[in-house]
């Protein structure tokens, strides 16, 4: 424990006098929030796999290693030969082809790199969010201003949300809470990025809707559903902040798969609601509107699911966007204009 | 421990207030918010900053009904009872935003003020019919009353020992000297005379007064009114002392006989109709604490508050909500408790002083929980004195406030004069929460200075003057947060 002293303001340097009535110092052990918070750290850990699994882990590796090296021999000697062989025809030709070889390795680098780039972004947002949850929960003040100051470098390149940025910046020196912290940059940034993440998801499924009344094949719309998700879960993305990426994508596509596997169970309600669209009302009026409605729903849930997975606060003052909120907007297209 | 002092006729009574309140209620519903706490704990600069954050519509991001757009307006209203005196917001506000700013005087009597605020309800139902509206009724009353409940079961006699016993204790002694010369003088079994009585009560009101400024004996001091008498200065029931037990039985007109009869009558005119007028109408209370002067002035001032806060708790009708229950009874089903003035240290103890709170306030808060009421303990800061800083001294860094400390503080033999800024290192809080209930020496003796009220307010667009605050938002939330979803 440190004992009271007082320094006059103006003076930055504080006199000898009060240097030497402080010398009986005692120091208090470290604060047990800190112990606590480094417990949550080490059980919340994704680490703990079970052990068997690790084994084929191990041999999995030793295979794409191999298979790896020999195809990039097998591409290396492959160009190797082909520069040569143009050599041999025209000398002009070879360096055509060099050329062009290493504009085609730059691009390839300079892809890789934005990759590398946007997943370390993606990996950020995820952070961010598991940090908010722990913030909501622990009230550290510490953490909530890193929060806080991440999400206002994460949108500084935005300028309609100038406003709420200032707004937050403004206000947050005043909150000591860092719950409340989490809770007020929800309110002020995330709000309006909601409402356009719903309207792009309304509009997705609107569209899927009408192409799965319309398209003469079953296959058609298939490929529709699978692209419009597609673009929709990455639009989503780069809404909340990631870059747009092609393992971007793929990595928000495989963690949308297996949330909606995951809530599949719990949005049983919605499967009810589709069923009645699906099979008795739309599908009174036409076959092909009903299963057009329950596609335009599936992209709907493959909105939200994808809303919870880039967002990077989690739901807590603002509500998560639900199915039903949709069907009005979406049984709109079965009404002619 | 005292029990609230209700009978069958006093139920009857209280029901016929509350179903008349609820009949009213149907319209615009009425909250009843209790602000106590011991003296000099911050109660009128809370109201103050409270009423003005509210009108003026400042941003409170943990009050969900503001911060989610939903408040539209506050203002206040006519005031609803019209014999108790009406809370002097206006004249509160004025002290603090003064040129040289002070904080207002103290809470010696009830008053009340009532806010309304305008809001859009967040259910589709009720917002469907338009804005909403709420009365607030805050009640502000010295919790040196509710210490008076004790008293309804103590007869003359009992409360005499006890007092007596008291003003002999060391800490108290010095001051007592006086007040016992006066009794040796006087004879308690001859007829009484007013001027006897008198300076009997003079000096008793003496003692009491003194050991409340030498703030180093006694939270407690009985009865409560003779230090804060509020408008019944000079009654007859406010003049009476302890007096020692008489073996044989004393004449009808001697003194002690008289002021046996002038106790009962304080119990049962002046106590027991607060407790039923007042007290037993409320829906939500607020206790605030001074846990920093108490801090400064040692582990008995600790066990003391300590005591007093549990006695305080003791009368509070709490219990949980039941919706049709509420149509004849009033429960306070929220207790909210504030370490007040956390802005005299930096944030970074904010959790020590909570911790310690809750260690101050654990028996009270079981005994709420047993009722099903909900509970809270929060470090607050109604207006916001001193900002934060650091400074580097032996290359440690410290966490410091600056600010201006109230003319004659003191610390390390300098006294300030009101004018001159300082950044203040208070010391630290200690980590181990019972330490500071126990009577060994410590190996720091903390120092929390009073500060005056800022010297320079912030204004918003309207030109109106914005109070900063430390966690106020987080207690309207507590308060009255549910009442506004």
């Amino acid at each position: 424990m440190r004992k009271p002293i007082a320094i006059k303001s103006h003076k930055q340097k504080p006199s000898g006098k009060i240097k030497s009535e402080r010398s009986a110092q005692a120091f208090a052990p470290p604060q047990q929030k800190e112990i606590i918070s480094s417990i949550i750290e080490k059980t919340n850990s994704p680490q703990q796999i079970d052990s068997s699994f690790t084994k084929i882990h191990w041999l999995r590796n030793i295979f794409l290693i191999s298979i790896s090296l020999l195809i990039s021999l097998a591409i290396g000697l492959w160009f190797e030969q082909l520069i040569g062989s143009l050599f041999t025809r025209n000398i002009w030709l070879g360096y055509i082809g060099i050329t062009a070889l290493v504009i085609m390795l730059l691009a390839l680098m300079v892809f890789f790199i934005r990759e590398i780039f946007a997943l370390l972004r993606l990996k950020h947002i995820d952070n961010l969010r598991t940090l908010a949850s722990q913030t909501l929960i622990d009230d550290n003040n510490k953490q909530g201003k890193k929060i806080i100051a991440e999400l206002l470098s994460l949108y500084a390149n935005r300028p309609e949300m100038a406003a709420a940025r200032t707004n937050l910046e403004k206000i947050s020196p005043d909150i000591f809470d860092g719950s409340v912290m989490i809770q007020h940059s929800e309110r002020t940034l995330m709000s309006s990025l909601d409402k356009q993440a719903k309207a792009l998801i309304s509009a997705s499924a609107k569209r899927v809707s009408i192409v799965t009344a319309i398209s003469p094949r079953a296959l058609v719309d298939i490929i529709f559903v699978a692209y419009e998700s597609f673009k929709l879960a990455s639009n989503i993305a780069k809404l909340y902040g990631a870059r747009p990426s092609v393992f971007g994508s793929l990595k928000i596509g495989s963690a949308i798969l297996s949330h909606l596997a995951i809530t599949g169970g719990v949005a049983l309600g919605d499967s009810v609601v589709q069923q009645l669209l699906g099979h008795s009302m739309a599908a009174k009026v036409s076959a092909r509107l009903g299963e057009g409605l329950v596609n335009g729903l599936m992209s709907v849930r493959v909105g939200i699911a994808a809303m919870r997975v880039i967002r990077p606060l989690p739901f807590n003052t603002l509500k998560q966007p639900k199915v039903i909120d949709f069907i009005a907007e979406l049984a709109k297209i079965t009404k002619p204009d | 421990m005292s029990k609230p002092p209700k009978i069958i006729s006093d139920e009857l009574g209280i029901t016929f207030n509350n179903i008349s309140d609820a009949a009213m209620g149907i319209f615009t519903p009425t909250l009843r918010l209790g602000v106590t706490g011991l003296s000099r704990a911050g109660k009128t600069v809370f109201i103050t900053s409270l009423i003005h954050n509210l009108l003026t519509n400042s941003s409170l991001p943990a009050f969900s009904a503001q911060a989610e757009g939903r408040l539209i307006a506050a203002k206040l209203s006519e005031h609803p009872k019209q014999t108790i005196p009406r809370f002097a917001y206006e004249q509160h506000l004025k002290a603090i935003t003064d040129k040289a700013p002070y904080w207002p005087n103290s809470t010696s009597s009830i008053s009340q003020i009532r806010i309304t605020l305008k809001f859009q309800s967040n259910n589709w139902l009720i917002s469907r019919f338009g804005l909403s509206k709420l009365n607030i009724d805050i009640i502000d009353y010295p919790g040196e009353w509710l210490l008076d409940l004790e008293l309804l079961n103590m007869s003359f006699a009992d409360w005499s020992k006890i007092t007596l016993q008291q003003s002999l204790r060391p800490n108290s002694k010095k001051h007592s000297k006086q007040f016992f010369e006066v009794l040796k003088k006087v004879d308690l079994r001859a007829d009484a005379t007013e001027p006897d009585a008198l300076s009997l009560k003079q000096a008793f009101t003496q003692y009491l007064s003194k050991c409340k400024k030498d703030e180093s004996s006694l939270s407690i001091l009985l009865p409560g009114r003779f230090l804060m008498p509020g408008d019944l200065e000079g009654s007859p029931a406010l003049s009476f002392s302890p007096l020692p037990a008489q073996k044989n039985p004393v004449k009808k007109t001697s003194l002690y006989a008289m002021f046996e009869r002038r106790f009962e009558a304080y119990k049962s005119q002046i106590v027991k109709p607060f407790f039923i007028e007042h007290f037993a109408q409320l829906d939500r209370q607020i206790v605030l604490v001074d846990v920093l002067r108490s801090l400064n002035l040692g582990h008995q001032a600790i066990s003391d508050l300590e005591i007093a806060l549990e006695q305080v708790l003791t009368c509070f009708n709490t219990g949980s909500k039941n919706p049709l229950m509420q149509l004849i009874t009033r429960k306070i089903d929220r207790i909210l408790f504030a370490a007040t003035k956390a802005d005299h240290l930096h944030h970074t103890s904010h959790n020590r002083l909570e911790a310690i709170l809750k260690r101050l306030v654990k028996d009270a808060t079981k005994k709420a929980k047993f009722t099903g009421a909900q509970t809270n303990s929060i470090a607050l800061s109604s207006i916001r004195s001193t900002f934060e800083n650091e400074i580097k001294q032996d290359g440690e860094k410290l966490h410091t406030i600056v600010g201006y400390p109230q003319r004659d503080e003191k610390l390390d033999k300098e006294t300030y004069d009101g004018k001159t800024e300082i950044a203040l290192f208070p010391g630290d809080l200690p980590s181990d929460t019972e330490s500071i209930f126990q009577d060994k020496k410590h190996p720091v003796k903390l120092n929390f200075l009073r500060f005056l009220p800022p010297q320079k307010f912030n204004k918003n667009e309207n030109n109106e003057i914005i109070l900063p605050y430390i966690r106020l938002d987080k207690a309207l939330e507590f308060l009255i947060g549910d009442w506004l979803k």
